[in-house]
Protein backbone atom coordinates (compact mmCIF):
# COMPACT_ATOMS: atom_id res chain seq x y z
CA UNK A 1 0.00 0.00 0.00
CA UNK A 2 2.34 2.87 -1.12
CA UNK A 3 -0.15 5.11 -2.36
CA UNK A 4 0.58 7.64 -0.25
CA UNK A 5 -0.12 10.42 -2.97
CA UNK A 6 -2.98 9.67 -4.97
CA UNK A 7 -4.72 11.64 -7.98
CA UNK A 8 -8.47 12.84 -6.33
CA UNK A 9 -10.72 13.89 -9.70
CA UNK A 10 -10.14 17.61 -9.12
CA UNK A 11 -6.24 17.02 -10.67
CA UNK A 12 -5.15 18.76 -7.26
CA UNK A 13 -2.92 16.39 -5.28
CA UNK A 14 -4.28 15.20 -2.07
CA UNK A 15 -2.01 13.34 0.85
CA UNK A 16 -3.51 9.97 1.68
CA UNK A 17 -4.38 9.86 5.05
CA UNK A 18 -2.34 7.87 7.21
CA UNK A 19 -2.87 7.35 11.36
CA UNK A 20 -0.86 6.79 13.63
CA UNK A 21 -0.28 6.84 17.39
CA UNK A 22 1.99 8.56 19.94
CA UNK A 23 2.58 7.31 22.79
CA UNK A 24 4.78 10.20 25.02
CA UNK A 25 6.11 7.88 27.93
CA UNK A 26 7.62 11.10 29.53
CA UNK A 27 3.51 11.88 30.53
CA UNK A 28 2.52 8.25 31.46
CA UNK A 29 1.24 7.89 35.12
CA UNK A 30 0.53 3.97 34.62
CA UNK A 31 -3.04 4.97 35.77
CA UNK A 32 -4.71 2.06 32.93
CA UNK A 33 -7.54 5.07 32.29
CA UNK A 34 -6.71 4.13 28.46
CA UNK A 35 -7.46 0.50 29.32
CA UNK A 36 -10.53 0.97 31.18
CA UNK A 37 -11.71 3.23 29.02
CA UNK A 38 -11.40 1.17 25.77
CA UNK A 39 -13.01 -1.82 27.61
CA UNK A 40 -16.04 0.36 28.17
CA UNK A 41 -15.85 1.63 24.80
CA UNK A 42 -15.38 -1.36 22.70
CA UNK A 43 -17.56 -4.37 24.98
CA UNK A 44 -14.25 -5.73 25.74
CA UNK A 45 -15.37 -8.86 27.85
CA UNK A 46 -14.06 -9.90 30.67
CA UNK A 47 -9.99 -11.08 30.89
CA UNK A 48 -9.58 -9.53 27.20
CA UNK A 49 -7.68 -6.45 26.48
CA UNK A 50 -7.48 -4.07 23.39
CA UNK A 51 -5.45 -1.56 25.15
CA UNK A 52 -3.49 -2.33 28.16
CA UNK A 53 -0.56 -0.96 30.16
CA UNK A 54 2.61 -3.03 30.94
CA UNK A 55 4.36 -2.11 33.83
CA UNK A 56 7.63 -2.80 35.15
CA UNK A 57 9.48 -2.54 37.91
CA UNK A 58 13.33 -2.26 37.95
CA UNK A 59 16.48 -1.58 39.85
CA UNK A 60 17.54 -2.22 44.05
CA UNK A 61 16.89 0.02 46.68
CA UNK A 62 17.59 3.37 46.42
CA UNK A 63 18.26 2.86 42.58
CA UNK A 64 15.05 1.76 41.13
CA UNK A 65 12.07 3.19 38.91
CA UNK A 66 8.88 2.28 37.34
CA UNK A 67 8.50 1.79 33.54
CA UNK A 68 5.01 1.81 31.37
CA UNK A 69 4.21 0.63 28.21
CA UNK A 70 0.67 1.52 26.61
CA UNK A 71 0.07 -1.29 24.39
CA UNK A 72 -2.36 -1.38 21.55
CA UNK A 73 -2.34 -2.67 17.77
CA UNK A 74 0.13 -0.94 15.80
CA UNK A 75 -2.20 -1.40 12.77
CA UNK A 76 1.16 -2.02 10.83
CA UNK A 77 1.30 -1.21 7.41
CA UNK A 78 2.55 -4.44 6.29
CA UNK A 79 0.19 -6.09 8.93
CA UNK A 80 1.35 -9.87 8.30
CA UNK A 81 -2.56 -10.68 10.21
CA UNK A 82 -3.84 -9.50 6.98
CA UNK A 83 -1.84 -11.57 4.80
CA UNK A 84 -2.08 -14.58 6.74
CA UNK A 85 -6.24 -14.31 7.06
CA UNK A 86 -7.77 -16.59 4.60
CA UNK A 87 -11.12 -15.34 4.03
CA UNK A 88 -10.06 -11.84 4.14
CA UNK A 89 -11.72 -10.99 7.36
CA UNK A 90 -8.83 -8.89 8.13
CA UNK A 91 -8.77 -5.87 6.06
CA UNK A 92 -6.71 -2.85 5.66
CA UNK A 93 -8.07 0.66 5.86
CA UNK A 94 -7.36 3.37 3.23
CA UNK A 95 -6.38 5.27 6.45
CA UNK A 96 -4.02 2.24 7.23
CA UNK A 97 -6.21 1.15 10.17
CA UNK A 98 -6.62 -2.94 9.99
CA UNK A 99 -9.91 -4.20 10.67
CA UNK A 100 -11.54 -7.60 11.04
CA UNK A 101 -15.16 -8.13 9.38
CA UNK A 102 -16.97 -9.71 12.27
CA UNK A 103 -19.47 -11.21 9.56
CA UNK A 104 -16.70 -13.03 7.65
CA UNK A 105 -14.44 -14.30 10.90
CA UNK A 106 -13.82 -17.90 10.71
CA UNK A 107 -12.49 -18.15 14.01
CA UNK A 108 -9.48 -19.76 12.49
CA UNK A 109 -6.78 -17.95 15.04
CA UNK A 110 -4.34 -17.56 12.51
CA UNK A 111 -4.25 -13.89 12.65
CA UNK A 112 -3.81 -14.47 16.59
CA UNK A 113 -0.43 -17.08 16.01
CA UNK A 114 0.81 -14.73 13.47
CA UNK A 115 0.87 -11.23 14.75
CA UNK A 116 4.47 -10.60 16.76
CA UNK A 117 2.56 -8.37 19.12
CA UNK A 118 -0.06 -10.60 20.93
CA UNK A 119 -2.40 -7.51 20.63
CA UNK A 120 -5.59 -9.70 19.05
CA UNK A 121 -7.92 -12.18 20.71
CA UNK A 122 -11.04 -14.58 20.51
CA UNK A 123 -14.44 -12.27 22.27
CA UNK A 124 -15.89 -15.29 24.20
CA UNK A 125 -19.42 -13.83 23.57
CA UNK A 126 -19.26 -12.88 19.10
CA UNK A 127 -16.83 -15.73 18.69
CA UNK A 128 -14.80 -14.39 16.62
CA UNK A 129 -11.35 -12.41 16.58
CA UNK A 130 -11.41 -8.57 17.69
CA UNK A 131 -8.40 -6.58 18.30
CA UNK A 132 -7.92 -2.81 18.23
CA UNK A 133 -8.67 -0.63 15.78
CA UNK A 134 -7.88 2.64 17.19
CA UNK A 135 -11.80 3.10 17.32
CA UNK A 136 -12.24 3.68 13.63
CA UNK A 137 -16.11 4.28 14.29
CA UNK A 138 -15.37 7.17 16.37
CA UNK A 139 -12.58 8.99 13.80
CA UNK A 140 -15.63 8.15 11.08
CA UNK A 141 -17.92 10.61 13.64
CA UNK A 142 -14.72 13.11 13.57
CA UNK A 143 -14.03 12.10 17.53
CA UNK A 144 -10.68 10.70 18.62
CA UNK A 145 -10.07 7.21 19.95
CA UNK A 146 -11.85 6.84 23.79
CA UNK A 147 -8.19 5.98 24.91
CA UNK A 148 -6.39 9.27 23.57
CA UNK A 149 -9.70 10.98 24.89
CA UNK A 150 -9.04 10.10 28.46
CA UNK A 151 -5.43 10.05 28.87
CA UNK A 152 -4.83 12.42 31.92
CA UNK A 153 -1.64 13.16 30.98
CA UNK A 154 -2.10 13.77 27.72
CA UNK A 155 0.66 10.91 26.86
CA UNK A 156 -1.28 9.32 23.45
CA UNK A 157 -1.08 11.57 20.66
CA UNK A 158 -3.02 10.62 17.92
CA UNK A 159 -3.56 12.30 14.44
CA UNK A 160 -2.95 11.93 10.40
CA UNK A 161 1.27 11.21 10.40
CA UNK A 162 1.16 12.37 6.69
CA UNK A 163 -0.35 15.80 7.59
CA UNK A 164 2.81 17.93 8.23
CA UNK A 165 1.31 20.16 10.13
CA UNK A 166 -0.74 17.53 12.70
CA UNK A 167 0.90 17.54 16.40
CA UNK A 168 1.75 13.90 15.89
CA UNK A 169 3.67 14.91 12.67
CA UNK A 170 5.81 18.14 14.43
CA UNK A 171 6.23 15.61 17.31
CA UNK A 172 7.47 12.77 15.57
CA UNK A 173 9.79 15.14 13.31
CA UNK A 174 11.07 16.43 16.85
CA UNK A 175 11.60 13.50 19.13
CA UNK A 176 13.48 10.37 18.91
CA UNK A 177 11.01 7.80 18.49
CA UNK A 178 11.07 4.30 18.61
CA UNK A 179 8.64 1.36 17.50
CA UNK A 180 8.17 -2.48 18.88
CA UNK A 181 9.95 -5.25 17.17
CA UNK A 182 10.77 -2.97 14.26
CA UNK A 183 13.42 -5.62 12.58
CA UNK A 184 10.14 -7.86 11.91
CA UNK A 185 9.53 -5.38 8.88
CA UNK A 186 5.60 -5.13 9.94
CA UNK A 187 6.43 -1.43 10.49
CA UNK A 188 4.14 -0.64 13.24
CA UNK A 189 2.51 2.64 13.08
CA UNK A 190 2.37 2.97 17.21
CA UNK A 191 5.41 4.94 18.50
CA UNK A 192 7.49 5.72 21.70
CA UNK A 193 9.08 8.27 23.23
CA UNK A 194 11.10 7.64 26.45
CA UNK A 195 10.32 4.08 26.24
CA UNK A 196 12.35 1.23 28.70
CA UNK A 197 14.14 -1.35 26.32
CA UNK A 198 13.89 -3.88 29.57
CA UNK A 199 10.10 -3.12 29.23
CA UNK A 200 9.66 -3.34 25.55
CA UNK A 201 11.33 -7.08 25.62
CA UNK A 202 9.05 -9.20 26.03
CA UNK A 203 11.04 -11.97 27.50
CA UNK A 204 12.58 -9.51 30.36
CA UNK A 205 11.73 -10.46 34.15
CA UNK A 206 9.10 -12.96 33.23
CA UNK A 207 9.98 -16.70 34.27
CA UNK A 208 9.63 -17.96 30.89
CA UNK A 209 8.51 -21.35 32.14
CA UNK A 210 5.64 -20.16 34.22
CA UNK A 211 3.67 -17.63 31.81
CA UNK A 212 0.41 -17.57 32.42
CA UNK A 213 -1.44 -17.21 29.24
CA UNK A 214 -5.49 -16.80 29.43
CA UNK A 215 -6.71 -19.53 29.03
CA UNK A 216 -8.62 -20.56 25.85
CA UNK A 217 -12.21 -18.48 25.80
CA UNK B 1 22.71 -16.09 40.14
CA UNK B 2 21.21 -12.82 40.17
CA UNK B 3 21.10 -10.44 37.11
CA UNK B 4 22.40 -6.59 37.24
CA UNK B 5 19.71 -4.87 37.19
CA UNK B 6 16.92 -6.78 38.48
CA UNK B 7 13.76 -6.34 36.28
CA UNK B 8 10.10 -7.60 37.68
CA UNK B 9 6.91 -7.39 35.21
CA UNK B 10 3.79 -6.32 37.90
CA UNK B 11 1.33 -6.40 35.22
CA UNK B 12 1.05 -7.48 31.51
CA UNK B 13 -1.94 -9.33 29.91
CA UNK B 14 -1.01 -12.12 27.38
CA UNK B 15 -3.71 -13.36 25.10
CA UNK B 16 -4.48 -17.13 25.19
CA UNK B 17 -2.31 -19.38 23.00
CA UNK B 18 -4.16 -19.39 19.85
CA UNK B 19 -3.12 -22.87 18.42
CA UNK B 20 -3.53 -25.98 20.84
CA UNK B 21 -3.74 -29.67 20.56
CA UNK B 22 -6.42 -30.01 17.75
CA UNK B 23 -4.10 -28.28 15.40
CA UNK B 24 -1.11 -30.66 16.70
CA UNK B 25 -3.76 -33.52 16.06
CA UNK B 26 -4.19 -31.63 12.46
CA UNK B 27 -1.06 -31.84 11.51
CA UNK B 28 -0.26 -35.32 12.74
CA UNK B 29 -3.00 -36.57 11.16
CA UNK B 30 -2.19 -35.50 7.75
CA UNK B 31 1.75 -35.98 8.11
CA UNK B 32 0.26 -40.44 8.81
CA UNK B 33 -1.61 -39.91 5.60
CA UNK B 34 1.06 -38.08 3.44
CA UNK B 35 3.68 -40.71 4.72
CA UNK B 36 1.48 -43.62 4.05
CA UNK B 37 0.58 -42.35 0.82
CA UNK B 38 4.00 -41.92 -0.97
CA UNK B 39 5.14 -45.31 0.86
CA UNK B 40 2.11 -47.15 -1.46
CA UNK B 41 3.13 -45.38 -4.29
CA UNK B 42 6.44 -46.58 -3.70
CA UNK B 43 5.08 -49.84 -3.32
CA UNK B 44 3.07 -50.25 -6.65
CA UNK B 45 5.44 -48.28 -8.88
CA UNK B 46 8.12 -50.54 -7.58
CA UNK B 47 5.68 -53.13 -9.54
CA UNK B 48 7.07 -56.63 -7.33
CA UNK B 49 4.13 -58.67 -6.84
CA UNK B 50 5.17 -58.80 -2.91
CA UNK B 51 5.08 -55.08 -2.31
CA UNK B 52 1.40 -55.60 -3.74
CA UNK B 53 -0.15 -55.73 0.16
CA UNK B 54 1.51 -52.50 0.84
CA UNK B 55 0.65 -50.36 -1.77
CA UNK B 56 -2.77 -51.54 -0.87
CA UNK B 57 -2.53 -50.87 3.31
CA UNK B 58 -1.22 -47.72 2.28
CA UNK B 59 -3.59 -46.34 -0.30
CA UNK B 60 -6.17 -46.95 2.40
CA UNK B 61 -4.74 -45.62 5.37
CA UNK B 62 -4.45 -42.36 3.08
CA UNK B 63 -7.80 -41.17 2.29
CA UNK B 64 -8.91 -42.50 5.89
CA UNK B 65 -6.36 -40.17 7.58
CA UNK B 66 -7.12 -37.35 5.87
CA UNK B 67 -10.77 -37.87 6.73
CA UNK B 68 -10.12 -37.52 9.89
CA UNK B 69 -7.31 -34.57 9.74
CA UNK B 70 -9.36 -31.44 8.95
CA UNK B 71 -12.54 -32.43 11.96
CA UNK B 72 -9.52 -31.58 13.86
CA UNK B 73 -9.74 -28.00 11.50
CA UNK B 74 -13.35 -27.39 12.25
CA UNK B 75 -13.51 -28.30 16.37
CA UNK B 76 -10.92 -25.63 17.08
CA UNK B 77 -12.85 -22.91 14.69
CA UNK B 78 -14.51 -20.40 16.77
CA UNK B 79 -16.98 -20.22 14.10
CA UNK B 80 -17.12 -23.61 12.35
CA UNK B 81 -20.55 -23.28 10.72
CA UNK B 82 -18.73 -20.41 8.62
CA UNK B 83 -16.14 -22.69 6.77
CA UNK B 84 -17.66 -22.60 3.65
CA UNK B 85 -16.21 -19.16 4.06
CA UNK B 86 -12.71 -21.02 2.81
CA UNK B 87 -13.93 -22.43 0.25
CA UNK B 88 -15.79 -19.93 -2.08
CA UNK B 89 -13.01 -19.71 -4.35
CA UNK B 90 -13.97 -16.10 -5.06
CA UNK B 91 -11.13 -13.39 -5.13
CA UNK B 92 -13.07 -11.11 -3.68
CA UNK B 93 -13.35 -13.31 -0.66
CA UNK B 94 -10.37 -15.65 -0.62
CA UNK B 95 -6.64 -14.33 0.14
CA UNK B 96 -4.86 -16.54 -2.06
CA UNK B 97 -1.49 -14.93 -0.06
CA UNK B 98 -2.53 -16.97 2.84
CA UNK B 99 -1.00 -20.81 3.75
CA UNK B 100 -4.35 -21.24 4.61
CA UNK B 101 -5.92 -21.22 1.14
CA UNK B 102 -3.04 -23.39 -0.12
CA UNK B 103 -4.51 -25.94 2.02
CA UNK B 104 -7.97 -25.53 1.12
CA UNK B 105 -6.94 -26.43 -2.23
CA UNK B 106 -4.91 -29.07 -1.25
CA UNK B 107 -7.30 -30.81 1.43
CA UNK B 108 -10.47 -30.57 -1.52
CA UNK B 109 -8.19 -32.37 -4.40
CA UNK B 110 -5.84 -34.80 -2.32
CA UNK B 111 -8.68 -36.99 -1.01
CA UNK B 112 -10.13 -36.86 -3.75
CA UNK B 113 -7.02 -38.42 -5.34
CA UNK B 114 -6.22 -40.34 -2.70
CA UNK B 115 -9.54 -42.37 -3.06
CA UNK B 116 -9.30 -42.77 -6.38
CA UNK B 117 -5.96 -44.07 -6.33
CA UNK B 118 -7.12 -46.29 -3.53
CA UNK B 119 -9.72 -47.61 -5.48
CA UNK B 120 -7.48 -48.53 -8.45
CA UNK B 121 -5.30 -50.18 -6.18
CA UNK B 122 -7.91 -52.76 -4.99
CA UNK B 123 -9.54 -52.89 -8.23
CA UNK B 124 -6.56 -54.36 -9.27
CA UNK B 125 -5.78 -51.99 -11.82
CA UNK B 126 -2.30 -51.11 -12.51
CA UNK B 127 -2.22 -48.61 -15.27
CA UNK B 128 -4.58 -46.73 -13.68
CA UNK B 129 -3.50 -46.87 -10.22
CA UNK B 130 0.25 -45.86 -11.11
CA UNK B 131 -1.26 -42.83 -12.72
CA UNK B 132 -3.06 -41.09 -9.80
CA UNK B 133 -0.19 -42.44 -8.04
CA UNK B 134 2.24 -40.21 -10.06
CA UNK B 135 -0.62 -37.53 -9.57
CA UNK B 136 -0.69 -38.21 -6.41
CA UNK B 137 2.84 -37.95 -5.16
CA UNK B 138 3.16 -33.42 -5.46
CA UNK B 139 -0.14 -33.43 -3.74
CA UNK B 140 0.66 -35.57 -0.75
CA UNK B 141 3.95 -33.80 -0.50
CA UNK B 142 2.38 -30.02 -0.63
CA UNK B 143 -1.02 -30.97 1.61
CA UNK B 144 2.09 -31.89 4.21
CA UNK B 145 4.40 -29.16 3.15
CA UNK B 146 2.10 -26.49 3.42
CA UNK B 147 1.27 -27.23 7.60
CA UNK B 148 5.07 -26.63 7.63
CA UNK B 149 4.64 -23.13 5.58
CA UNK B 150 1.47 -22.04 8.22
CA UNK B 151 4.10 -22.41 10.89
CA UNK B 152 6.52 -20.68 8.98
CA UNK B 153 4.87 -17.51 7.93
CA UNK B 154 3.79 -17.20 11.43
CA UNK B 155 6.78 -14.39 11.69
CA UNK B 156 5.85 -13.51 15.65
CA UNK B 157 7.25 -17.00 16.68
CA UNK B 158 11.04 -17.52 16.43
CA UNK B 159 10.40 -20.95 16.26
CA UNK B 160 8.50 -21.46 13.48
CA UNK B 161 9.91 -18.63 11.15
CA UNK B 162 12.49 -20.92 9.64
CA UNK B 163 12.65 -22.02 5.98
CA UNK B 164 13.53 -25.52 7.42
CA UNK B 165 10.00 -25.77 8.76
CA UNK B 166 8.16 -27.56 5.46
CA UNK B 167 11.14 -29.97 4.95
CA UNK B 168 11.48 -31.20 8.36
CA UNK B 169 7.42 -31.32 8.18
CA UNK B 170 7.88 -33.61 5.34
CA UNK B 171 10.37 -35.60 6.51
CA UNK B 172 8.55 -36.51 10.16
CA UNK B 173 5.61 -37.22 8.11
CA UNK B 174 7.48 -39.83 6.12
CA UNK B 175 8.99 -41.29 9.90
CA UNK B 176 5.24 -41.22 11.22
CA UNK B 177 4.09 -42.61 7.69
CA UNK B 178 6.53 -45.53 7.44
CA UNK B 179 5.82 -46.34 10.73
CA UNK B 180 2.27 -46.66 11.02
CA UNK B 181 2.85 -49.17 7.67
CA UNK B 182 5.20 -51.20 10.01
CA UNK B 183 2.11 -51.54 12.19
CA UNK B 184 -0.47 -52.14 9.74
CA UNK B 185 1.67 -54.64 7.68
CA UNK B 186 2.92 -56.66 10.90
CA UNK B 187 -0.84 -57.36 12.08
CA UNK B 188 -1.84 -58.41 8.72
CA UNK B 189 1.32 -60.71 8.76
CA UNK B 190 0.35 -62.11 12.01
CA UNK B 191 -3.63 -62.01 11.90
CA UNK B 192 -4.22 -62.24 8.11
CA UNK B 193 -2.08 -64.74 6.92
CA UNK B 194 -2.26 -67.67 8.70
CA UNK B 195 -3.50 -70.27 5.56
CA UNK B 196 -0.61 -68.93 3.17
CA UNK B 197 2.36 -70.85 2.63
CA UNK B 198 5.45 -70.84 4.62
CA UNK B 199 7.19 -69.33 1.71
CA UNK B 200 4.53 -66.24 1.12
CA UNK B 201 5.35 -65.40 4.82
CA UNK B 202 9.11 -65.47 4.50
CA UNK B 203 8.47 -62.63 1.72
CA UNK B 204 6.31 -60.65 3.53
CA UNK B 205 8.88 -60.61 6.61
CA UNK B 206 11.12 -59.76 4.32
CA UNK B 207 9.36 -56.58 3.15
CA UNK B 208 8.28 -55.70 6.90
CA UNK B 209 12.31 -55.78 7.73
CA UNK B 210 13.06 -53.61 4.20
CA UNK B 211 10.35 -51.11 5.61
CA UNK B 212 12.24 -51.00 8.90
CA UNK B 213 15.72 -50.06 7.20
CA UNK B 214 13.29 -47.40 5.37
CA UNK B 215 12.54 -46.24 8.95
CA UNK B 216 16.03 -45.74 10.23
CA UNK B 217 17.45 -43.55 7.22
CA UNK B 218 13.56 -41.34 7.67
CA UNK B 219 14.58 -41.17 11.46
CA UNK B 220 18.71 -40.44 10.61
CA UNK B 221 16.95 -37.26 8.48
CA UNK B 222 14.31 -36.09 10.95
CA UNK B 223 17.34 -35.96 13.62
CA UNK B 224 19.43 -34.08 11.64
CA UNK B 225 16.79 -31.78 10.16
CA UNK B 226 16.40 -31.11 14.53
CA UNK B 227 19.90 -31.05 14.75
CA UNK B 228 20.21 -27.81 12.43
CA UNK B 229 17.08 -26.31 13.26
CA UNK B 230 18.21 -26.51 17.14
CA UNK B 231 21.89 -25.18 16.76
CA UNK B 232 20.80 -22.10 15.22
CA UNK B 233 17.83 -21.61 17.02
CA UNK B 234 20.38 -21.69 20.40
CA UNK B 235 22.26 -18.64 18.41
CA UNK B 236 20.21 -16.23 16.74
CA UNK B 237 17.64 -13.77 18.53
CA UNK B 238 16.37 -13.39 21.99
CA UNK B 239 13.18 -15.09 21.58
CA UNK B 240 14.52 -18.13 19.51
CA UNK B 241 16.70 -18.88 22.11
CA UNK B 242 13.89 -18.30 24.56
CA UNK B 243 12.25 -20.87 22.27
CA UNK B 244 15.07 -23.46 22.59
CA UNK B 245 15.53 -22.81 26.39
CA UNK B 246 11.51 -24.41 26.65
CA UNK B 247 12.22 -27.11 24.39
CA UNK B 248 15.98 -28.39 26.03
CA UNK B 249 15.30 -27.87 29.15
CA UNK B 250 12.54 -25.66 30.22
CA UNK B 251 9.01 -26.52 30.54
CA UNK B 252 8.78 -28.75 27.32
CA UNK B 253 12.13 -30.11 27.72
CA UNK B 254 10.08 -33.84 28.67
CA UNK B 255 7.53 -33.82 25.56
CA UNK B 256 10.98 -32.67 23.43
CA UNK B 257 13.78 -34.03 24.69
CA UNK B 258 12.63 -37.07 26.46
CA UNK B 259 9.62 -38.32 23.89
CA UNK B 260 10.72 -37.21 20.72
CA UNK B 261 14.42 -37.08 20.83
CA UNK B 262 15.28 -40.36 22.84
CA UNK B 263 12.16 -41.93 22.82
CA UNK B 264 10.79 -41.55 19.23
CA UNK B 265 14.29 -41.27 17.85
CA UNK B 266 17.21 -42.98 19.18
CA UNK B 267 15.56 -45.71 20.44
CA UNK B 268 13.71 -46.73 17.54
CA UNK B 269 17.05 -45.99 15.89
CA UNK B 270 18.50 -48.39 17.95
CA UNK B 271 15.90 -51.37 17.55
CA UNK B 272 15.83 -51.15 13.41
CA UNK B 273 19.78 -51.28 12.93
CA UNK B 274 21.05 -53.89 16.14
CA UNK B 275 20.59 -56.90 14.35
CA UNK B 276 19.31 -58.75 17.34
CA UNK B 277 16.41 -56.97 17.68
CA UNK B 278 15.47 -55.65 14.09
CA UNK B 279 14.61 -58.85 12.78
CA UNK B 280 12.07 -59.20 15.20
CA UNK B 281 8.07 -58.50 14.74
CA UNK B 282 7.67 -57.40 18.72
CA UNK B 283 10.90 -55.02 18.62
CA UNK B 284 9.74 -53.58 15.27
CA UNK B 285 6.62 -53.15 16.47
CA UNK B 286 7.79 -51.38 20.05
CA UNK B 287 9.84 -49.05 17.79
CA UNK B 288 7.15 -47.73 15.17
CA UNK B 289 4.46 -47.14 18.13
CA UNK B 290 7.36 -44.94 20.05
CA UNK B 291 8.14 -43.73 16.76
CA UNK B 292 4.69 -42.31 16.14
CA UNK B 293 4.36 -41.32 19.81
CA UNK B 294 8.00 -39.21 18.78
CA UNK B 295 6.13 -37.75 15.85
CA UNK B 296 2.96 -36.41 17.74
CA UNK B 297 5.50 -34.91 20.71
CA UNK B 298 7.10 -33.40 17.86
CA UNK B 299 3.82 -31.73 16.66
CA UNK B 300 3.02 -30.65 20.09
CA UNK B 301 5.84 -29.13 21.30
CA UNK B 302 6.43 -26.94 18.12
CA UNK B 303 3.14 -25.93 17.62
CA UNK B 304 2.23 -25.22 21.36
CA UNK B 305 5.94 -24.45 22.38
CA UNK B 306 6.36 -22.09 19.79
CA UNK B 307 3.58 -20.08 21.11
CA UNK B 308 4.67 -19.94 24.67
CA UNK B 309 7.18 -17.84 24.49
CA UNK B 310 5.72 -14.13 25.32
CA UNK B 311 5.62 -11.60 22.46
CA UNK B 312 4.85 -8.49 24.48
S1 LIG C 1 -0.01 -5.32 15.57
FE1 LIG C 1 -0.56 -7.42 15.02
S2 LIG C 1 -2.78 -7.38 14.75
FE2 LIG C 1 -2.08 -5.24 14.68
S3 LIG C 1 -1.75 -4.85 12.47
FE3 LIG C 1 0.24 -5.48 13.32
S4 LIG C 1 0.32 -7.70 12.93
FE4 LIG C 1 -1.84 -7.07 12.72
S1 LIG D 1 -9.41 -15.78 13.05
FE1 LIG D 1 -10.71 -14.51 11.70
S2 LIG D 1 -9.52 -12.65 11.30
FE2 LIG D 1 -8.11 -14.17 12.15
S3 LIG D 1 -7.17 -15.18 10.36
FE3 LIG D 1 -8.95 -16.44 10.95
S4 LIG D 1 -10.65 -15.62 9.75
FE4 LIG D 1 -9.02 -14.07 9.65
Amino acid sequence: MSNDVEEPAGGEKKRRVRYGMLVDLRRCVGCQSCSVACKSENEVPLGKFRTWVKVVEKGRYPDVSRHFLPSFCNNCEKPICNRNCPVKATYVRDDGIVMVNMHRCIGCMYCMASCPYDVRYINPLRKIVQKCHWCAHRLDAGLLPACVETCLGRALIFGDINDPNSEISQLLATNPVVTLKPELGTQPHVFYIGADADTMDPTRGVDIDHVHFHEPY
Amino acid sequence: MEPISPVTVLYNAPHQIPFQLPISQYFYFTGLSAGSFVISVIAVLGGKVEYKPLGKIGAILAPLCLILAPMNLLVDMTQPARFWHLMTYLPGYVNWKSPITYGVILLSTYPISATIYAYFVYAGNQKYAKIFAILGIPLAISVHGYTGFILALGKGRALWNTALMPTLFIVSAMVSGIALMIIMAILRNVFFMKDATEEEREKDATLIHGLGGFLGAAIITDLFLIFNAVLVILTSSKEAFEAAHLLLWGKFALEFVGIEIVLGGLIPLFIVFYPKTKSSFKWLSFASVLTMVGIFAMRFTVVVGGQSVPLH
